[in-house]
């Protein structure tokens, strides 16, 4: 099979670009005898290669997977639209990069859910691996359908596509369910059977044994549980992050990727309570590695992959309580090794001038600010707590450091957002250009360049935002043109993104079990690659809502009372629902919390570490 | 590996040769490029690296190949800053390597990538349809005419040119439904001709119709026809 597999490819891939995407063969991946495993398990992220392969999740569980004697994960990734042609005139169907089999061949077929807009492409990926798309035409144990990611938070517009999914952390529940799944297969269980077994394992959320009922007016009425199976459904987290499995290699692709570099995990969680970051949320409780655990990590990549580029990765990582302590050990190293050393996510209000310099003694690249919110008031409603006067001291720092450039993160459409908030992110942006020019020492000659980006913000279930309405299109487009007029300087560059995506991001976001129609229609009517401008399509995505008789503004602009019965309410994250509440009121009065480790504001996420996060 | 102070004198120049074959063959130069010096890195060999703002392992590469042609003739050159056995050179570099990319030698360099005039390459036409036989007639039958015109492109546009002289047929093996070519062509910084410029003129002159070609480059050759070394 595969050596047929093999010769069609090696008559198409000269045809299409970037051929090295679908060949495999890449150094650390793994080829194992398929006689000798168990289960053959295809990890799929719906976007292409060069997204896919750049996802931490993915590298850590086919590590994982691989290091099991029984199980044999390989890849997969959505292709692009010039190969997706080939293969169809070649009946050349989606395969695993490891073996170039099909994915039907496939036992468990697992996708990484990351960002809505790549649900669509989980159809396409189905469709073209000749497996079928719903959960009821799947029969057996073969190619059970499971997803897990951040997105499975509320994965109800996908459960007439998926099997199961699982909540939170993967890296104990997968070992779980690999081995329940070797011994349902040994016991000839039925797919029914096996999925109420898996039902029993923490952090498993199997659909079908959950209905759902409605009000007149369209609203959930009531979620209940069948055959025993747990409600909530708690998600997973690792108590003990410290030791948690990380892998010792990362496959090192052959072309450039969007993140093509070695990789530290520093923290999972965050301390600072931003009321619209979803992230900032579902990772709770927060907990970090010891240095040397990181140490070793980062080492043992460097070795493995030769990568010339690691990052300190985390939501927060300025936040890592040993940061000082991690960078001082660990740039003798990579500088010794010709390795640039990177921290993706730092926050303005402890940007300091001596992890400035520690950055700098590196290499130079650009330097990225987000304060979210363009006056006090907002960024007060949104929890940011980032004061104007941290921006620009943190600017001045970059500056004075030799950048002549900086680039400040945005988002519009917050809630009670106002004109005068939007006038004010140009107005800080101005104060930055002044900021530069009123420094005595800044280079010769030598502009300053302040880049604004804008993004549209989409409210998300377990954030105290998930009960807001999101701005409607014409309102979103009303302000960026009040955004435009309102740049002062040539010095100020403004990027803003057509708003449409963003509206279907909101309306699966919060979507319930009903959009598995919409969605199966609009992907038949050629709607997948919805996150690439070149392939998505508005206009057939409001055909689709509209022959399904379903109104997206039901799902994205409408405010949620604190009543209602949510599509997620059946699943748990930690956070409590009267803490989101909370959080919601004093989003509206402009009050900010603390962060959680000045003060603990009860979200109940502890409860899934048995303790107090922090020693106060 | 501080490797700063160390004078460009005293420095060895290293030519390693390997094959590209199988899944590799998709990589191009570029990322090749890349591959290698990261496969650098993990041997932990001593490689020198550029000095000034942005320090990279210094690497030149003979003559480019072509992507989706395999190889068993590639060569690169680099500098160690202290002295390694070849041998050993050669198995650090085997096993920080993906699998089908393979270092076959490693020795001084001898001469410079300019002395290179010609390559060999082994090319098989295959086809479910047309036999080996009518794929020899054809071949022929264009080598018979006074002259070979393709299309070139180059970086001021697209120009015809004559092949002919630049090709030069060592053997042909008919099979069913396939040929094996050896072919000599012209290559190097001066005239670099790639033989799926012959392939191409070949299916379309003669409307073959469904023929998979392959290319494996086998040996780089001086004017004089020795092996580059």
């Amino acid at each position: 099979m595969a050596d047929s597999l093999k010769d069609k490819l090696d008559q198409v891939l000269l045809n299409v670009q970037k051929p090295a995407r679908y060949i495999g063969g890449e150094l650390n991946s793994v080829i194992k005898d398929k006689q000798d495993v168990d289960i053959r398990f295809a990890f799929c992220f719906p976007d292409t290669y060069e997204v896919g392969m750049s996802h931490l999740g993915m590298k850590i569980l086919y590590s994982l997977l691989n290091d099991r004697d029984d199980v044999w994960c390989e890849r997969v990734f959505a292709p692009w639209l010039d190969f997706e042609e080939q293969m169809k005139k070649h009946n050349i169907p989606l395969y695993g990069l490891e073996s170039l089999e099909p994915l039907s061949e496939f036992d468990i077929i697992g996708f990484t859910l990351q960002y809505e807009l790549s649900f669509t492409n989980i159809l396409n990926m189905l469709k073209l691996g000749n497996v079928p798309l719903l959960c009821s035409e799947r029969k057996g144990l073969k190619n059970l359908v499971v997803a897990g990611g951040p997105c499975a938070c509320n994965p109800e517009p996908l459960v007439d596509f998926i099997d199961l999914f699982m909540l939170g952390e993967g890296e104990e529940v997968m070992h779980e369910l690999m081995d329940l799944y070797k011994a349902s297969v040994k016991a000839n269980d039925t797919k029914e059977t096996f999925l109420q077994k898996a039902s029993q394992i923490g952090g498993v959320y199997v659909p079908s044994l959950y209905d759902v009922t409605y009000n007149e007016d369209g609203t959930i009425k009531e979620i209940i549980a069948k055959e025993n199976a747990p409600l909530p459904v708690q998600k997973r987290i690792i108590k003990d992050f410290d030791s948690v499995y990380y892998p010792e290699k990362f496959i090192v692709p052959f072309i450039g990727t969007v993140h093509d570099r070695a990789i530290v995990e520093v923290l999972r969680g965050c301390i600072r309570g931003c009321r619209f970051c979803q992230a900032g949320f579902l990772y709770r409780p927060f907990r970090e590695k010891n240095s040397d655990t990181l140490i070793k990590n980062g080492k043992s990549l460097c070795e493995t992959t030769g990568y010339e580029e690691i990052s300190l990765s985390s939501l927060s990582t300025s936040d890592y309580s040993q940061l000082e302590s991690l960078l001082t050990e660990f740039i003798d190293y990579t500088n010794d090794n010709q390795v640039n050393l990177t921290l993706p996510s730092l926050r303005v209000d402890n940007f300091s001038e001596e992890l400035l310099e520690k950055i700098a003694s590196v290499r130079k690249s650009g330097l990225t600010f987000a304060p979210e919110a363009g006056t006090q008031r907002l960024r007060d409603v949104i929890n940011k707590n980032v004061l104007e006067s941290d921006v620009l001291n943190s600017c001045t720092i970059a500056f004075a450091g030799g950048y002549t450039s900086v680039k400040l993160y945005f988002m519009l459409g917050l809630p009670t957002e106002t004109l005068d908030d939007i006038k004010g992110i140009i107005e800080l942006a101005q104060k930055v250009v002044n900021a530069y020019y009123e420094m005595e020492n800044r280079p010769k000659g030598k502009g300053v360049q302040v880049t604004v980006s804008v993004s549209t913000f989409v409210p998300k279930p377990f954030t105290p935002f998930q009960y807001e309405p999101q701005d409607t299109l014409e309102m979103i487009d009303e302000k960026q043109k009040h955004l435009v007029q309102s740049v002062t300087s040539k010095k100020i560059n403004v990027k803003y993104h057509d708003s449409k995506t963003s509206v279907l991001e909101a309306v699966f976001a919060r979507g319930d079990r009903r959009l598995g129609k919409v969605m199966l229609k609009a992907y038949q009517d050629g709607c997948y690659f919805d996150s690439w401008d070149e392939c998505f399509h508005y206009g057939k995505w409001m055909k689709a809502f509209e022959e399904c008789g379903i109104d997206p503004a039901f799902y994205a602009n409408r405010k949620r009372s604190y009543e209602e019965v949510l599509p997620w309410s059946h699943l748990d994250y930690g956070v409590s629902e009267r803490f989101l509440q909370n959080e919601h009121q004093k989003a509206v009065a402009s009050t900010t919390t603390k962060n959680c480790r000045l003060q603990c504001s009860a979200c109940g996420a502890n409860k899934l570490l048995g303790g107090a996060c922090f020693e106060y | 590996m501080n490797t700063k102070q160390i004078p460009i004198s005293e420095m060895i120049n290293i030519r390693v040769f390997y094959n590209k074959k199988s899944r590799a063959k998709y990589i191009s130069h570029l990322d090749i490029t890349r591959c290698m010096q990261r496969a650098l890195k993990r041997a932990g060999l001593p490689i020198w690296y550029t000095e000034g703002f942005n320090p990279h392992i210094y690497l030149t590469f003979a003559l480019p190949l072509s992507l989706g042609y395999e190889s068993e003739s590639e060569s690169m050159d680099l500098r160690l800053v202290t002295e390694v056995p070849f041998e050993e050179v050669k198995d650090c570099l085997n096993r920080a390597l993906p699998p089908d990319i393979r270092v076959t030698k490693v020795q001084l360099q001898k001469n410079k990538p300019d002395v290179i005039k010609t390559a060999l390459y082994e090319i098989t036409l295959k086809s479910d349809t047309v036999t080996g036989q009518v794929l020899k007639d054809c071949l022929d039958h264009m080598f018979s005419e006074e002259k070979i015109e393709v299309v070139k492109k180059t970086k001021k546009g697209n120009k015809m040119i004559d092949i002919k002289p630049d090709l030069e047929i060592q053997s042909i093996e008919v099979l069913d439904y396939a040929i094996h070519i050896e072919l000599i062509a012209s290559a190097g910084i001066e005239k670099n001709i790639n033989p799926t410029l012959m392939t191409d003129e070949l299916i379309g002159k003669y409307n073959l119709e469904d023929i998979q070609t392959s290319v494996m480059r086998k040996a780089i050759y001086d004017a004089n026809g020795n092996e580059f070394e």
